[in-house]
């Protein structure tokens, strides 16, 4: 589905990601975890062509991303991200509604069709009480649930997601891991996850991408990628695996 | 919803119209004239209509244009001058009238628009890295050029006093000298202005969302900020270089219509056409009627009745919250 080949960038002379190659098949759920800095989100943003690589490919579904228009990439990847600029007041509805943008062409206003899949998508992501909601009378975990619902109406193949649990209690952290879950079980969708939480990351991502110094360390089950070793050569701390969950000194 | 907000445009389009005819058959200003006279006189021909055509077109063209502004700027007080097209079309204005070409016609509107489009120019020259436009580094160089400009224009002040008057009242707006010939030319400005704004205001809503969401949800920004900044200043200069700098419309009237039908740029764009108009209208209307036989600058007239409006409807709406 997602194939990444050779793929190199840097800001200015700062070399962000250095000859980077992986594939993700369809339908997998892959968390992309490294230290700060070390590029998961600039991976991220080349992948969805926010970025434009110096060197290397980026295919979807054996295409050059390139070869892709804008819209028709809206209809391939759909993107959820860190802070969700919420500037303006548009209701949860509204904001939703935007993901169905890539379908519509300028002088065209949304279907029953649009409405019913943004109303399926709320209902979905647990957001149909909020649908009047403005994004100050929501919480994070409220608003991040939107945004994903939003992606979700974008009707894509692939959801991206630049640490969507960042900034959420634990509580909301759960409840987002599961509904993503839930999202790639019943839908197929193929699911690429920054996440910083490494036990958050092994209890829901079966697969994993490990980034270190600008290069990829790991591809592989996430139970393997955090093994003590990798751990202690990524983050410099000392990990052990007690039934599933991480525990770290220093 | 689609049929409320069909219904919603048609009411504000009939306002329109029932407010230029109210405003051509009051026979409202210096001139009073009975129904008979009105049909035949000159006055009502050539001064009163093509400037009340003129106010209701720039009225519509400045809350648009305010209302693109706040969208693609991101930014709820960017109003159409920000980027410096005001100050630019009156260095122009200056210096067409130092030069004394007030008696030619559109003397100074030309020279006006030659400046501003030039201004223009050089601010979006000085903005883009390669195919990128800075939104910021635009904003920046428009108030930088802005200040460079009314320095220049205080000087010229300085040196040829006797055109002060002349150059601080084109500078402070109004229709008192409009003509069909302005109205002319601002006629197909506006229709392809406009409808460029309207075929992109789906975009619009995408861009307040922040250009990186815009484009990951299908919006190819840069070409459509372009294409949105290119035809909104061009709409802005041509309305300025025919009438003046008249402040406030374009920032107030979208605003308002934000606060009262939220963000929706769908419903803000073409409700800011209508409502833009009517408040130019009014506006000038009793600018020109409120003290016979003297003039008040419509733009005093706009801020007068804009702000406390902006103020009470802002007070609303954070109440509600």
């Amino acid at each position: 589905m997602i194939e990444v080949r050779n793929l190199s960038y840097s800001y200015g002379k700062k070399s962000i990601l250095n000859d980077i190659s992986f594939s993700v098949p369809e339908g997998s759920f892959v968390a992309v975890m490294g230290s700060n800095g070390c590029g998961k989100t600039t991976l991220l943003r080349c992948v969805s062509r926010l970025l434009t690589p110096q060197q290397g490919t980026v295919l979807i579904d054996g295409r050059p991303a390139e070869s892709y228009s804008i819209r028709q990439l809206a209809q391939q990847l759909a993107l959820v991200q860190q802070h969700p600029q919420t500037d303006f007041d548009f209701s949860a509805f509204e904001t939703v509604l935007m993901g169905r943008n890539p379908y519509q062409h300028h002088l065209q206003n949304e279907s029953q069709q649009d409405w019913d899949i943004v109303e399926q998508c709320m209902k979905m992501t647990n957001t149909w009480h909020l649908r009047l909601a403005l994004p100050g009378q929501m919480s994070g975990g409220e608003l991040q649930r939107v945004m994903i619902a939003r992606a979700l109406a974008q009707q894509t193949p692939v959801l991206l997601l630049d640490e969507p649990t960042s900034n959420l209690d634990i509580a909301h952290q759960f409840e987002i891991m599961e509904l993503l879950t839930e999202i790639n079980r019943r839908e197929k969708k193929t699911i690429l996850i920054v996440v910083h939480d490494l036990n958050l990351a092994l209890r829901y991502c079966p697969e994993a991408l490990l980034l270190h110094h600008q290069q990829l360390l790991f591809q592989g089950p996430t139970a393997d990628a955090l093994s003590s070793e990798r751990i202690a050569t990524v983050f410099g701390v000392k990990a052990q695996n007690i039934g599933g969950y991480l525990r770290f000194e220093r | 919803m689609k049929k409320q907000h069909n219904i919603w445009i048609i009411c504000l389009l009939l306002a329109v119209v029932v407010a230029v005819t109210m405003a051509l058959c009051a026979g409202l200003g210096v001139v009073r004239f009975d129904r008979q006279q009105l049909l035949e006189s000159p006055i009502f021909w050539n001064l009163r209509l093509p400037r009340i055509v003129l106010s209701v077109l720039v009225g519509a063209l400045l809350s648009v244009c305010g209302g693109v502004y706040q969208s693609v700027f991101r930014n709820p007080l960017t109003d159409p001058y920000v980027l410096g097209i005001s100050s630019g079309a009156s260095l122009g204005a200056a210096i067409a009238i130092i030069l004394g070409w007030e008696s030619y016609l559109w003397g100074v509107g030309g020279m006006a628009l030659a400046t501003a489009l030039l201004t223009i120019l050089l601010i979006f020259k000085i903005s883009s890295i390669g195919n990128r436009m800075h939104t910021t580094t635009l904003l920046l160089t428009g108030v930088c050029l802005t200040f460079l400009i009314t320095a220049v224009i205080s000087l010229l002040m300085a040196l040829r006093q006797d055109k002060m008057e002349s150059i601080i009242f084109w500078t402070m707006g109004s229709f008192a000298s409009a003509s069909w010939f302005d109205v002319w030319i601002l006629i197909p400005v506006a229709v392809v202005g406009l409808f460029v704004v309207l075929y992109y205001r789906k975009d619009l809503n995408l861009l307040l969302a922040g250009s990186e969401t815009a484009q990951s949800l299908g919006v190819e920004v840069e070409k459509v900020r372009r294409r949105l900044l290119f035809f909104t200043t061009l709409m802005v200069a041509f309305s300025v270089s025919t009438c003046g700098v008249i402040g406030f419309v374009g920032l107030v009237v979208p605003h308002c219509v934000r606060l009262v039908c939220g963000a929706d740029n769908r419903r803000i764009i073409p409700y800011s056409i209508f409502i833009g108009a009517l408040f130019m209208l009014l506006c000038d209307t009793l600018a020109r009627t409120l003290l016979p036989p003297n003039e008040l600058p419509v733009g005093s007239i706009t801020s007068l009745i804009g702000a406390p409006m902006f103020i009470y409807l802002l007070y609303k709406s954070k109440r509600k919250i």
